[in-house]
């Protein structure tokens, strides 16, 4: 064998394997869209479906011998404007807007000292203080709405919005104070020592050289109380049931059924134009979710 | 020399012990606004809760009187309720299987390194992120009684014959409540297995390679004791989620047809809430707590152990 002749086969063998790899490349490319395939579509089928629901006039939503998951009238806005003009609906988003605000106020008062005294200050019994705040997440609403509904009727919040804006924070202060105190932790303490040296005392410190460097968790922690209040059903069912007061989901829910005839198409446009948004926020800051409630299993 | 010494350490000591007096002091100032609002609004809920269920109170009776276990002897004769706890259970366990299941094979299909990972994950999360009544209604359209997609497509692929009435019939009704719960949960599992995937580091695996370990062993001995507190945690919180929700059964079925997805959730609703028996309605929802407990228990050790690490 030549020289040339060798250098050509090893050539040729090179070759060979790139494609080779090319061709397993391929294959696990097409193989792992494949698997992946169907779950693509059985998670965003309802949502096409709403969708797709929500824009067609209704005698074309109840035909029953054309292909349902196509238009065959033009699309239509005509269901939105119905939402608009003769429901709650702007109340509703309106409401559900002022909940998630002044939960986030709320959660924010109270979650960011609780998980930075969590963090930082080495308090006796920190440890068990924090696992009991935690246990707040932990028991469902349904334990909690019966004698919620007595409170809340003390309180006088019953039938109003503010009941809702009262006991969402239960579910959200848990979860916030958690996320925060491991945020927390992630932070150099030499940066509040160098502020207290300089003369800040430590609420002074806390102010001016943690918080500014906290926002990725403060603004998760706001995402968070909004999506979490979002996602109640059980507590808005019980507290309220004046149309008025509603939050959208409850409103949808409930208002948009006439004794017991369901408008479809206004239903799922009230379900899209507030689903849709809350999902792709929530998605945004999924990973961070599944981290804060894992992470303690995680270190 | 040595008394100097003496001294100035003595009085390090003292400054520090105020300096922690005073860290401690804001400390617990730092905490108490978040464990009066929880102690407010779920410590005391729970314990009148537990007065409640052992108490004849109403919704139209101000005063109520002590019955002993009297609530837990009635709901315990009422076959509804017998029906909701059985129900329940099947739901949990049935849904959880499946859950565990398609969450597993979506993490391994999310691992493999491919183009568009990232939109594939956008968008198989959506069920997990849509809030719980809004998807509920979408699948309460999908079963229609009259325009059902789901049948519309089954029909038309000859995969099922005739008009199946989905949310109408006992056990279709329950298959409906669980694909709808499966539906939302499986993608929560598949990230938690992900997350928990990605917390394996991969020195500890070549390191195991490099031993001469097999795949099994390395997959058995290494990668398992490492991701296995992370799903059942995963598992636990899910498992707790679907004990406490309601929305998807009372939005589909209200429970019906015939109490066949009558579940602890809903019945504690109907008695506490529309029927007003308060002490009753209490009860029921204690019911769960005994499930409850030992979910919460290994939760809390889990995490307990970690955080001490």
């Amino acid at each position: 064998m030549s020289g040339v002749e060798v250098l050509r086969a090893a050539g040729a063998g090179a070759a060979l394997a790139a494609r080779r790899a090319q061709v397993q490349t391929l294959r696990r490319h097409v193989l792992t869209y494949a698997g992946l395939a169907p779950f693509i579509l059985i998670a965003v089928f309802p949502v096409y479906w709403m969708a797709i629901t929500a824009f067609k006039t209704d005698a074309d939503l109840v035909n029953p011998t054309v292909f349902p998951f196509w238009f065959h009238q033009p699309p239509t806005w005509q269901h939105f404007t119905y939402l608009f003009q003769h429901t709650y609906y702007s109340d509703w988003i309106a409401n559900s807007i002022l909940i998630g605000a002044v939960v986030s106020v709320i959660t924010l008062l109270t979650a960011v000292p609780a998980g930075y005294a969590l963090a930082r200050l080495g308090l006796p019994g920190a440890e068990n203080l924090g696992i009991g705040i935690f246990m707040g997440y932990l028991i469902p609403p349904i334990l909690l709405f019966l004698p919620l509904s007595k409170i809340v009727g003390i309180t006088g919040l019953i039938d109003t919005k503010w009941a809702l804006v009262l006991v969402y924070p239960t579910f959200a202060v848990p979860y916030c104070t958690w996320l925060m105190s491991g945020f927390f932790k992630t932070i150099p303490p030499e940066i509040e020592e160098a502020a207290m040296v300089d003369g800040c005392g430590r609420l002074g410190a806390l102010v001016r050289t943690v918080l500014p460097v906290s926002w990725a968790g403060i603004l998760t922690s706001v995402i968070f109380a909004f999506t979490l209040s979002m996602q109640d059903f059980l507590y808005s069912l019980v507290f309220v049931s004046v149309s008025d007061q509603k939050p959208v989901p409850l409103g949808v829910a409930t208002d948009l059924i006439r004794g017991d005839v369901y408008f479809w198409g206004s239903l799922m446009a009230g379900a899209l134009l507030v689903g849709v948004p809350v999902a792709i926020l929530y998605s945004f800051f999924l990973d961070r979710f599944i981290a804060g409630i894992t992470s303690a299993a995680v270190k | 020399m040595a008394d100097v010494e003496l001294v100035t350490g003595s009085r390090l000591y003292a400054g520090r012990g105020a300096f922690t007096r005073q860290r401690y002091l804001v400390g617990y100032a730092l905490l108490t606004p978040a464990v009066l609002y929880m102690g407010a609004l779920v410590g005391a809920p729970f314990f009148f809760s537990l007065y409640l269920s052992l108490s004849d109170a109403s919704v139209g009776n101000q005063v109520a009187r002590y019955v002993g276990l009297q609530n837990f002897f009635a709901i315990f004769q009422d076959s509804t309720f017998r029906m909701a706890l059985r129900n329940t259970v099947q739901f949990t366990v049935i849904a959880g299987i499946f859950k565990g299941l398609l969450g597993t094979l979506l993490a391994f299909l999310l691992m493999q390194e491919v183009r568009g990972k990232k939109l594939v994950r956008a968008l198989v999360v959506i069920p997990w992120t849509l809030p719980v009544a809004i998807s509920a209604l979408a699948w309460k359209w999908m079963f229609d009684s009259q325009f059902s997609a789901i049948n519309w497509v089954g029909v038309h692929l000859h995969l099922i014959s005739g008009w199946p009435i989905w949310l109408g019939e006992p056990g279709l009704a329950m298959a409906s409540v669980i694909i709808v719960n499966v539906w939302r949960g499986f993608p929560f599992g598949a990230i938690v297995l992900l997350a928990a995937f990605s917390a394996v580091p991969l020195e500890l695996v070549d390191a195991g390679k490099v031993d001469g370990a097999n795949f099994w062993q390395r997959y058995t001995r290494i990668v398992v004791p490492i991701i296995a507190p992370i799903l059942f945690v995963g598992l636990l919180f899910d498992t707790v989620f679907t004990l406490g929700d309601l929305s998807i059964v009372y939005i589909l079925t209200q429970g019906g047809p015939l109490g066949a997805t009558e579940i602890l959730p809903t019945r504690a609703l109907e008695i506490g809430i529309q029927a007003g028996a308060l002490g009753r309605g209490a009860a029921i929802s204690l019911i769960l707590f005994p499930i409850l407990v030992p979910v919460v228990y290994f939760l809390l050790r889990i995490l307990r152990r970690r955080e001490a690490l």
